[in-house]
Formats: C-alpha cells, structure tokens, sequence
C-alpha cells in the first residue's frame, strides 16, 4: 500500500481575493503545520471554499503568496501542487468504473498500465472497495461513493488532502461513520488536512486546529477546546455550540454587574458597557439567583434546552441535566457564576481580558 | 383538486389517438397510391383499397429517375450537415461553460440570434457568396485600394473567384451556424456537477482533456439527439439545395421529389411512382429516428441516468 506520504506545512502569506468589487477573501496569513488537520469553518459565502480553491489552484490568488512544503506554489497548476481534494459532491466520472476514476490520475500522468493497477488495488483496500472496481459510480451508495473520491484523492499520495464539505450530502448516520472513519484515515496517510466545513460538530470533532471564517477574515485560529471555552469574539461565540454561548448585554460599576433595568446580573471587577458570554450548560440553577421565565424547553435525552427570558426582556438558552425537577416550571431561578463569563466589547464583538475559567 | 387517474388516462389516450390518426393519413395514402397501377390509378383516381404494384412502382422510380442518385446526395449533405453542427456545437458550448470569457454572454445570445436568420431569409445573400466565396476579400482588396495597387505595380487585376455552388460543401454550409445545437449542449453542461471540471483539473487533465475523456463520452445522447434532429433539418432543406444545386445529379431527394413525374409531361402525373418516390426519401430518416430513439429521448430531456 502508498507508503504514508509525508506531510508538508502550509504557509500562507497576506493571500487575498476579489471576484469584481466583493472581497472575498482579506490578506490573510496562516500557518498550518506539517500533518495536522485543520477545519476551515464559517457560515456560507464566508470565503471558506475558495481558500481551499486558492490552495488546490484551482482558483488563482490575487496577491500574496502560498508555500506547500518550503515551496512557493501559487503559480503551479493544481496538479504540480502535490494536493489532492475530495468534493462535496464526491465529483466522480460518472462514466468511468471505479477503479478508472481512481486511476485516472496516474493515467494521465502516464504510469505504466500494471503499476497503475497495483496502486489503484492499494488504494481501493486502504479505503475497504475491493470487489467494487467494476461497479459504475451510480451504481453505489453515497457512502462508497465518497469511499472512491477519497481514493481517487490518496492515489498520488498527496502531502496535502483538501475536502470541501465532503460530509454535507450524508445521512446524519453516515455522516457520523464518515467522520471517524476520516479520522482514522487522517491518521493513517498523515497528510496535512484542510477541511471546509459549516459544520460545527465536524469541526469540532476533526480538528487538531480551527480556523474560524467570517466575511474573507480569520476569526480566530486555535484548537477546538480554546475555540469552546475562550471565542476570540462574539462571531466565534455565537457560530459554536449548539445552542450557540448567550450574549447578554450588561453594565458594570462598582464591582457589580447588572442588565438593563437594574437587576443584579453578577458581582466582578468590570466597568462600563460589556457583552457577557455565558454557555448555556455554565447557567446554574439557584434559589436565590435571578428570576427568569422559561418560554419554550427542548428535551435531547442527555440534557433539556430552556429558552429564558431575563427581567429586562432578553432571551438566554439554559441547558439542564433532565429529571431535574426544577427545571421547567415557567417560573425559575439562576445564577451566572462570574468566574465562567467571558467579556466582550459590545461595539467591535472582540474579546476582552476575561476572568479565565478555570480549565 | 381529486384526480381522476382513469379519466385522465382516457383523456390522454383519445389525444395521442387522434394525433396518430393525423400523422397516419397522409403515409397510409402515399402507401396505398404507391400499391396501385398507373392505368388503374388514371382511370379511378385516388382509392383506399392497397393494391399489389408498390414494388413495380419503386422499380419504375429506380431505373427511370434520378431519385436514388438524389438520395445518395441528400445521405452526403445531411450527414456532412449534421455533423459539423453537432462539432461546432459541442465546442462553442464547451467554450461558453467552462471558460471565463468576456462578454460570454453576449456572444452565446449572438450564438442563439442565429436561430432568427434561418437560411431560407438570407437566401439571397447566401448564393452571392456560395457563387463566388472570394466576393468578400475581393471587396476588402478594392475598398483598401490594395487591388489598384497590385494592378498598377503587377499588371495583375486582383479579382478572384471561387464558386462552390453545386459541390455538397456549397450545400452544407450555410446550413452549418445554427444556435440550437449549441443551447442544448450549454444546458446539459450546465446541468453536469460544477466539481467535475475541478476533480479533471486536480488530476492533471487539462481542458482539452477534460472534454476528451469526460464530456464526450458523457455527451453522447446529447450528441445523437442532436445528430438526429439536425439530419432531419439538413434532409428537409428545400429551398437552397434547390438554388443551389443546378444540374439533377447534385441535386437532393427533396428537390428531385418536387420534380419527379415519369412519362410526358402532358400525361396525368405518374402518382403512385411518386408516392413510391416519396416513400423512399421518409424511409431513411425514418429508420434512424427508430435506431436513435432511446438516445434522441434522454438527450432532449437533459437526463443523464
């Protein structure tokens, strides 16, 4: 079988794009280090396909510079890249038989008819399709289907894998297989992975690291846990989780915060207006905590979803443990522990310095 | 609304009976003329009952007409016809669809403009051209004042002159631009995944790859609907292989047809060779209608499986 390709680090240098007067994609810089996978993730038209156009060649970059591996590469074709890319829509030849879709690569690039018929038997059992090889890709599922895109993409033993939303067009069941499977073949090949996604579960899950995008603008870059636990801005917060972390507008002095019609909302050293992040599992039930009342309630069998509203009208999302008995009763009571607030500036939505929680 | 499915059966079933019925006529009476003797047919006119002369009859057109040369002409300049345009339209369409072009759009809708100028309106202005092809370059050289030039310092009067009138390219020709072809092509490549290009492109296949090894192969219905139709077009034509072709040997089915009366011409017309006549020139695009069928149906649809 293709010997695990090594992987090469990804280095982007203020590449930006504009398709006529709409900037999709700002200067921006990254790095991506050798083998990791990281998930480009952001609502639709944020930028995050042609990123990975740009990276794949397939879209040229306006200004800047790409280096895959120590090499500048933004003006080779896709194919001298050393990239591979699997699509949303699996993008098979829908004419060919399997084993020519994986193999159409090598053909082009004129390798000898028995070698190629040995690595395209490698790589259809690197992703479990042997006995497949004749079939037409309409005459498989989707699962098999993005088995064969991936194939297609490991036969040249790339140093970068690219997906674009390759999970999207999945059953939620599937989709959830595909993810681990992926996992473990990321592990396997150890390429460097980019992965576009609008999937925050995906992102979440994959990711050694995940890149934000919002509007052609990295959001924040980090690990999925940092990205979690510390949103970099209120996008960030309110993009991951589900229900996203509530954004509750308050004003502080003196040592003690409070919403808009005077409640007390927390005690903490802040001053002046501020957005307090607070995820909804951190909300804590208290007798003697700020009277809220429940309007809609979701149960998801490992914890209920309350939809709240604060005295002064805002709306905040509760998540509970269910069999509390507490927990919906119209009327109820909380308490928004200071130390698990996170501060954001309500003009720009940037972060501010936040009483860290405790990991 | 409650649908009646059985009624709306019926309903559909008087409907297609009638159109049979309406498309049936005329080839049933042009089979039972044919089947008749010429003396039977002058002394009794037109009749409904088949009699047993159809074979006698096409032999009459065979040996004493022109129309299986005709024929063999018409064969030539539908096919010649038909595949250029269905090329031509393959690769407009390819260039339209997946290449950034400016003013792209612009020029498809000129592409598709053509469809207002059939040639039967610019007939005229064809047969100029077809009857000397160098007209247009001859005008440039006179309008630059090169041809006065070239006769002054050569002695050489720079007036050429090609006619291709009578020659199967003079009759395909101008048949050769039509928008058709390429609209149904842009709308089935439209309707093919965007990432296929994208998938060709990281797999090291260039553009003329790509349409090699992917389009082509994925076009083939496409190819022989349009084929079909455009076979069909290029054997109806009548009006410019009539002016176009001016002796009977270059001349096509269709027009060797109007023309086609055996015997004197002050004898009532031999119909029932004429009708056996007419069944030949229906036979042949009749049987490629049946062998395409099932492709000329999926390529219309714009349905690949």
């Amino acid at each position: 079988m293709n010997s695990p390709a090594t992987a090469a680090e990804i280095r982007l240098e203020g590449i930006s794009k504009s398709f006529g007067e709409v900037e999709v994609i700002s200067p921006l810089d990254a790095i991506l280090e050798a083998a990791e996978f990281t998930v480009v993730l952001g609502p639709s038209g944020c930028g995050k396909s042609t990123l990975l156009n740009m990276i794949a060649g397939l879209e040229a970059v306006d200004r800047g510079r790409i280096w895959i591996g120590g090499r500048e590469v933004q003006n080779l074709e896709p194919k001298d890249r050393n990239c591979a890319m699997v699509f949303q829509n699996y993008a098979l030849y829908p004419h060919m038989t399997v084993a020519d879709n994986i193999g159409y690569a090598l053909k082009i690039a004129r390798v000898p008819k028995t070698e190629r018929l040995r690595r395209i038997a490698g790589a259809a059992q690197f992703v479990s399709l042997e006995g497949l090889l004749d079939r037409r890709p309409g005459q498989l599922s989707g699962g098999q289907r993005q088995r064969v895109a991936i194939a297609r993409a490991i036969i040249r033993e790339p140093k970068v894998m690219l997906f674009d939303e390759p999970l999207s067009n999945l059953d939620a069941k599937l989709r959830q297989d595909m993810r681990m499977e992926l996992a473990d073949l990321h592990r396997r090949i150890g390429a460097t992975t980019i992965f576009v996604t609008h999937d925050q579960v995906e992102a979440m899950t994959l990711a050694n690291r995940i890149m934000v995008l919002n509007e052609g603008r990295i959001e924040q870059f980090d690990t999925p846990s940092v990205i979690y636990r510390h949103p970099a801005t209120t996008f960030v917060a309110g993009f991951i989780g589900a229900p996203p972390m509530n954004l509750i507008k308050v004003t502080g002095s003196g040592g003690n915060l409070q919403i808009s019609n005077g409640d007390k909302f927390a005690e903490g050293p802040v001053e002046g207006p501020v957005l307090a992040g607070i995820r909804p599992e951190q909300v804590v039930l208290d007798a003697g905590g700020m009277p809220v009342r429940a309007l809609f309630h979701e149960d998801l069998g490992s914890h209920r979803v309350i939809l709240a509203k604060l005295p002064d009208s805002q709306r905040i999302h509760i998540a509970t443990t269910i069999g509390n008995p507490e927990t919906f009763n119209g009327e109820m009571r909380v308490r928004f522990p200071f130390d698990r607030l996170q501060f954001f500036e309500p003009d720009t939505g940037k972060a501010l310095g936040t009483s860290r929680a405790s990991a | 609304m409650i649908e009646d499915s059985r009624s709306v059966d019926r309903t559909a079933n008087v409907i297609l009976g009638l159109g049979m019925l309406f498309v049936l006529f005329p080839l049933t009476i042009a089979l039972i003329t044919a089947s008749q003797s010429y003396d039977d047919f002058v002394r009794n006119g037109f009749s409904f009952v088949p009699d047993r002369y159809l074979l006698e009859n096409l032999r009459e057109v065979i040996e004493n007409t022109r129309l299986p040369r005709q024929i063999l002409n018409s064969i030539i300049v539908a096919t010649l016809t038909a595949t250029v345009k269905c090329v031509i339209a393959f690769l407009t369409a390819f260039a339209i669809v997946y290449f950034r072009i400016r003013y792209g759009g612009a020029i498809f809708a000129a592409v598709l403009v053509t469809n207002l100028m059939p040639v039967d309106l610019r007939f005229i202005t064809t047969y100029q051209i077809a009857s000397n092809v160098m007209m247009p370059f001859n005008t440039i050289l006179e309008v630059t004042g090169i041809a006065y030039l070239i006769n002054v310092l050569t002695g050489f009067n720079a007036q050429f002159q090609v006619s291709v009138l009578n020659t199967y390219f003079g009759m395909a020709a101008p048949l050769l631009a039509n928008g058709t072809g390429t609209f149904l092509f842009r709308q089935f490549f439209k309707t093919l995944p965007k990432d296929l290009s994208k998938a060709a492109r990281m797999d090291g296949a260039g553009p003329l790859r790509f349409m090699w090894d992917i389009l082509l192969p994925l076009s083939r219905s496409n190819f022989a609907a349009l084929f079909a139709l455009m076979f069909l077009g290029g054997w109806t034509q009548y009006l410019w292989p009539l002016v176009a072709a001016s002796t009977p040997d270059m001349q096509t089915a269709v027009v060797g047809l109007a023309r086609l009366s055996p015997g004197q011409p002050d004898e009532v017309p031999h119909y029932p060779a004429i009708m056996a006549g007419a069944l030949m020139v229906a036979i042949i695009p009749l049987t490629m209608i049946a062998l395409l069928q099932r492709h000329i149906v999926r390529g219309l649809t714009l349905a690949e499986k």
